[in-house]
């Protein structure tokens, strides 16, 4: 008999894992991953705003999300692409260190700094779920209308601009999603490892693809076996649940890698 | 009626003049190639022709209804992200299988119609690329740099094909070309382009105009090696068809 606390972190994890492929794949192949972890990191100020502020943890960390990414994509014109690695890492890495000095002045007693870095899945409250149910099926919608032009800016923005798509709106309206993206998932995965979900499952797809929905759809395989394999290994062994999961990825993309090279001796 | 007509095209960014003063005429049926040293807003005047770029001023008069196939510069495929040359093709509009093979066929790539865009060389992407500039059959196929990323000799070939493509559908063609030789033979007017039009005109006559001389003429003289461009093809055994290695052809880079 399945507790209803777990059925409660398996449906939102599953939610995130469905909504972490395509998101994942489109920040893959746009070079992003390393934005994500950016932004994973610099939401820990989110959080302590947002609880100064008595606001919900997750509204925090969308809004100073928001603010980075509008930074991010002005100074570039459009394009986080571009941005050098290194104002990326102190986005980073100050994000961090400022949510964590004003988490513990805020003295917020009833809040874990563990949960924040790693999640706490199994902590999935009823009005989290609701939460995390919102944004996916928000962040699925826009995938399912803007998909054809979000693969088309991805394979080239030339060819996509000269064919009459509005690559700087289309651009505008991924960065957003990813802020969305990231605020939702930073409960279920923790601000340190939010990049995983989205790049491991990702690049284990990769191995076996031969088309853009291809990848994608064995991304959310991987996914969703990081995630029952993950919890499960939590379940049996007492594992915080969220580097249990990315370990589990990381076992998956060792073991696609592995197939492949088998294939390739074997014909 | 001509397919395009440009009158007095003035285009800046800032300060700095890209283009100005700018007329020509593109007709029906011709090859008209742009030539032009970097930075001599060949890529902007395309863009302008086209109707990507619309912050101008003066004006381009369009043909109604014309169709216009575009391959633009440096269009790399992103090597991150698993694709076949069939997806490629119809990754903004749907096309059917037929239109799609016989585009292919056009360029000579059919072949490759289940294979990763990124396993192909230079050129078998470039002639991918063209397919795809052909597939809605464009009154007007503009070809920004075709040859991006091809050796010489696939350069040859790819003028052939492109003048090949024309003579076979009648669509007229706007190229951007760094190189007047390998393309002269195969182009009904030359656009010399330095931010305004040193000349054009036949290629004949655009090779002596004194500003092109001015723009191209050293570069071509320093290069001691290159005495004679290949103008013609040598078959296996080395011999070839159609060679005049005379005084007047060596001399032809003036």
């Amino acid at each position: 008999m399945l507790d209803d606390f777990l059925i409660r972190s398996l449906l939102a994890g599953a939610l995130m894992v469905l909504v972490a492929a395509p998101m994942g794949c489109l920040m893959v192949w746009q070079r992003l991953a390393f934005l994500a972890d950016t932004l994973g990191h610099a939401s820990v100020l989110g959080v302590a705003l947002g609880l100064m502020m008595s606001l919900h943890p997750m509204v925090g960390v969308l809004i100073v999300i928001l603010v980075i990414m509008l930074i991010v994509s002005q100074s570039m014109g459009g394009k986080p692409v571009a941005m050098s690695e290194s104002v990326l890492a102190i986005i980073s890495h100050t994000g961090l260190a400022a949510g964590i000095l004003l988490l513990s002045l805020t003295g917020a007693a009833n809040i874990s700094l563990e949960a924040i870095l790693f999640g706490d899945l199994l902590a999935t409250s009823m009005s989290d779920l609701g939460f995390i149910a919102l944004t996916v099926f928000i962040l699925l919608f826009l995938l399912w209308q803007h998909w054809t032009s979000f693969v088309a800016v991805s394979v080239s923005p030339e060819i996509a601009q000269a064919e009459g798509i509005p690559v700087q709106k289309v651009q505008f309206i991924l960065y957003l999603m990813i802020a969305l993206l990231i605020a939702v998932m930073m409960k279920v995965m923790g601000v340190l490892l939010i990049g995983a979900m989205l790049v491991i499952p990702v690049n284990a797809a990769r191995v076996f693809s031969r088309g853009p929905e291809q990848m994608m759809v064995i991304s959310l395989f991987f996914g969703l076996m990081s995630l029952l394999s993950g919890m499960f290994m939590s379940w049996q062994y007492d594992l915080q649940t969220g580097p249990a999961i990315v370990v589990m990825a990381a076992v998956w993309l060792l073991l696609s890698l592995f197939i492949k090279k088998l294939n390739k001796t074997l014909t | 009626m001509p397919l395009v007509t440009t009158k007095n095209i003035h285009y800046k960014i800032g300060d700095r003049h890209i283009l100005r003063d700018i007329n020509f005429v593109l007709e029906s049926g011709q090859i008209t190639t742009v030539i032009g040293p970097n930075g001599a807003g060949k890529s902007s005047l395309v863009n302008i022709v086209i109707g990507l770029n619309t912050q101008f001023e003066g004006q381009v008069e369009r043909m109604p209804g014309l169709t216009i196939g575009y391959l633009p510069q440096n269009s790399k495929i992103n090597p991150l992200m698993p694709i076949t040359v069939k997806r490629l093709m119809s990754l903004t509009r749907k096309v059917s299988d037929q239109q799609l093979l016989q585009a292919l066929e056009k360029t000579g790539v059919a072949s490759l119609l289940n294979q990763q865009v990124k396993s192909l060389s230079g050129g078998e992407t470039q002639r991918v690329m063209l397919a795809r500039a052909i597939l809605g059959k464009p009154d007007l196929l503009v070809l920004d740099e075709p040859t991006a990323g091809v050796d010489v000799t696939g350069e040859i070939e790819m003028y052939e094909l492109i003048a090949q493509i024309r003579d076979g559908s009648g669509c007229a063609i706007l190229m951007v070309s760094h190189d007047l030789h390998l393309v002269m033979s195969k182009t009904d007017q030359v656009l010399c382009l330095n931010q305004h039009l040193c000349c054009s005109g036949k290629p004949e006559s655009v090779s002596k105009h004194p500003e092109y001389l001015a723009l191209f003429g050293d570069k071509t003289e320093s290069i001691a090696v290159y005495t004679h461009h290949h103008d013609h093809v040598h078959s296996l055994d080395g011999g070839c068809e159609g060679c005049v290695h005379n005084a007047e052809n060596t001399d032809h880079a003036g």
